[in-house]
């Protein structure tokens, strides 16, 4: 089938998308954005350095109709999320999001209720747009570049004014192999020091439950879950982190999750792989004073 | 917007999403009716978001919805946080195509929409899907995952969260954003009274209309098995339970 990747030139994301292609064609097409050379090989390539949704929908739905994709790919992302429905509905086409898992003949996975169903479908008619989750696919290696041509826009009607960076120290928490992981059960903003000793310790990143950033303890891009990221971490340290099904779904694929947490009853013991009851006050000061001696 | 501003925010009434998986179960492929009925999580930072512009702008705030009559009572919620009126679809279609189509005519009907806001995502189909597809089937601009408005020179500026921080936009025109939460859009409690005073309210119900549906079949909903089984470590010596942690991390290959 003719498949056309819409993403961000970003290697682990394109990567992601490139395998989950593999699942319909031998070598899909490419609309990267951004600028900078595109990684990997594709049959054709387009280029364009704007990346808000909005300013995009018209140029690619209308290549998506031009060139007869179809399977469109985007990552569920904030990109991807502002494209899939407007495209879909310009072209009349069948969209599925946050796919988790895909079977021949166009037949989807993809959660519901916050990560405790997961429903399959069927996908009858093309164009069929599908974004897809971070971290469920393994990212394939992108070798080589293709040469691009330009993908003309027309005149924007978004603009952007400011971009801000979030600054992060240390490895980026989608890549991080130990995630240190804040909840509600923290009890204010202050002890995620605790957490950060952790992390530069074991080399690791801090993250945050929706609980958390909803009380503005942890900034947004730390928050980890459906609406969050998605990380797949060696070790997942969830910290007064309840467990909640919407947060379980950001760390689906952890290896291996330790749970601290005073309340025996908290539904992360369920998802846990070593489960510690008691109050995270006491258990990481020993936890980093141990890591510090060695 | 020439000093009058009509804000309509889309709400949807879910089965409550705070069950945990232990006690989940499935009914024709959907959540067993026994849960209680709720307003989605994203869906009430969206009328927080609205209820907060109506009163900086001296909006008018309408609150939209396609679903069951059953769930009237839950809607009024968005009356008691401070919106005045509230239009309902009735339907039972989960295609977020004709769920958009019946939105679109529910706004149509209004005429005046400045401004849709709506959850980044709702909290039982978890798709982020509804929104953009209804704004571009009524020809407006769809931004995603926004965090603040402010009404400017006739214009909009907005604040997006993005997966490495945040981007500030601005557009001319009629908008769609879908609303992410943030620590000052968590949504405010009703008081008593206003809850009371959302009983009496006009509810004003519309009848379905037909639309497409995509071409998507459901083939079959299933609850995934947690089958991880936790090993609990002794607390008694707070300093031996983290050595046999780190040691046992360690012989299983996870640090």
């Amino acid at each position: 089938m003719k498949t056309l990747i819409v993403e961000i030139i970003e290697p682990k994301r394109l990567g992601e998308l490139v395998t989950v292609s593999k699942e319909f064609c031998d070598t899909p097409d490419i609309v990267a954005l951004g600028a900078g050379d595109v990684p990997g090989v594709y049959n054709k390539a387009w280029q364009t350095e704007e990346t808000i949704s909005a300013n995009l929908v018209p140029a690619i739905a209308e290549l998506i109709q031009k060139e007869e994709y179809q399977v469109v790919l985007f990552s569920a992302s904030t990109v991807g999320a502002g494209l899939a429905g407007p495209v879909a509905a310009k072209l009349s086409a069948s969209v599925v999001s946050e796919v988790i898992g895909i079977e021949p003949d166009l037949v989807v996975r993809r959660p519901m209720y916050g990560g405790k169903a997961v429903a399959t479908y069927k996908i009858t008619a093309t164009p069929a747009i599908l974004t897809i989750r971070r971290k469920y696919f393994e990212p394939a290696e992108l070798e080589g570049t293709t040469a691009a041509e330009t993908l003309t826009i027309a005149e924007p009607l978004v603009s952007l004014i400011a971009e801000k960076q979030e600054k992060s120290e240390g490895v980026p928490l989608e890549d991080a192999e130990v995630v240190v992981s804040g909840g509600r059960g923290m009890g204010g903003p202050d002890n995620f020091s605790m957490l950060q000793e952790m992390a530069e310790i074991l080399k690791g990143a801090v993250g945050a439950s929706r609980g958390a950033v909803d009380e503005g303890w942890a900034a947004p891009t730390l928050q980890i879950g459906q609406t969050g990221k998605i990380v797949a971490p060696g070790v997942y340290f969830a910290v007064g982190i309840s467990g909640a099904s919407q947060h379980l779904a950001g760390i689906a694929n952890a290896k291996c999750v330790v749970a601290i947490n005073k309340d025996e009853e908290a539904n992360i013991f369920k998802r846990a792989r070593f489960g510690i009851i008691a109050d995270y006050k006491k258990i990481m000061p020993a936890l980093n004073n141990v890591l510090r001696e060695e | 917007m020439g000093g009058y501003m009509h804000i309509a925010v889309l709400a949807k009434v879910v089965p409550d999403y705070e069950v945990p998986a232990g006690d989940f179960e499935l009914s024709d492929n959907r959540a067993h009716s026994r849960y209680t009925r709720m307003m989605g999580l994203y869906d009430e930072n969206a009328i927080e978001t609205g209820v907060q512009l109506k009163e900086k702008y001296s909006a008018s705030l309408t609150i939209i919805s396609y679903g069951a009559e059953d769930d009237i009572p839950v809607l009024r919620k968005a009356i008691a946080m401070g919106a005045e009126k509230l239009v309902l679809v009735t339907g039972q279609s989960d295609d977020a195509s004709v769920i958009a189509a019946n939105l679109k005519m529910a706004i149509d009907n209004l005429g005046d929409v400045d401004l849709i806001l709506a959850g980044q995502q709702s909290a039982d189909m978890d798709r982020g899907v509804v929104h953009g597809t209804l704004a571009e089937m009524l020809g407006l601009t769809f931004i995603p995952q926004v965090s603040k408005i402010e009404s400017e020179n006739g214009g909009w500026k907005i604040s997006q969260l993005t997966e490495t921080g945040s981007r500030d936009l601005q557009f001319n025109g009629k908008g769609v954003f879908s609303i992410t939460s943030i620590p000052e859009n968590v949504p405010r409690i009703p008081a008593v009274r206003a809850i009371f005073a959302a009983k009496k309210k006009p509810v004003e119900k519309v009848a379905e209309v037909e639309s497409n549906a995509m071409g998507i079949e459901e083939v079959s909903v299933e609850i995934p098995t947690m089958d991880s089984v936790c090993e609990f470590l002794p607390v008694e010596d707070v300093g031996e339970t983290v050595k046999t942690l780190l040691t046992k991390l360690r012989e299983e290959r996870y640090l």
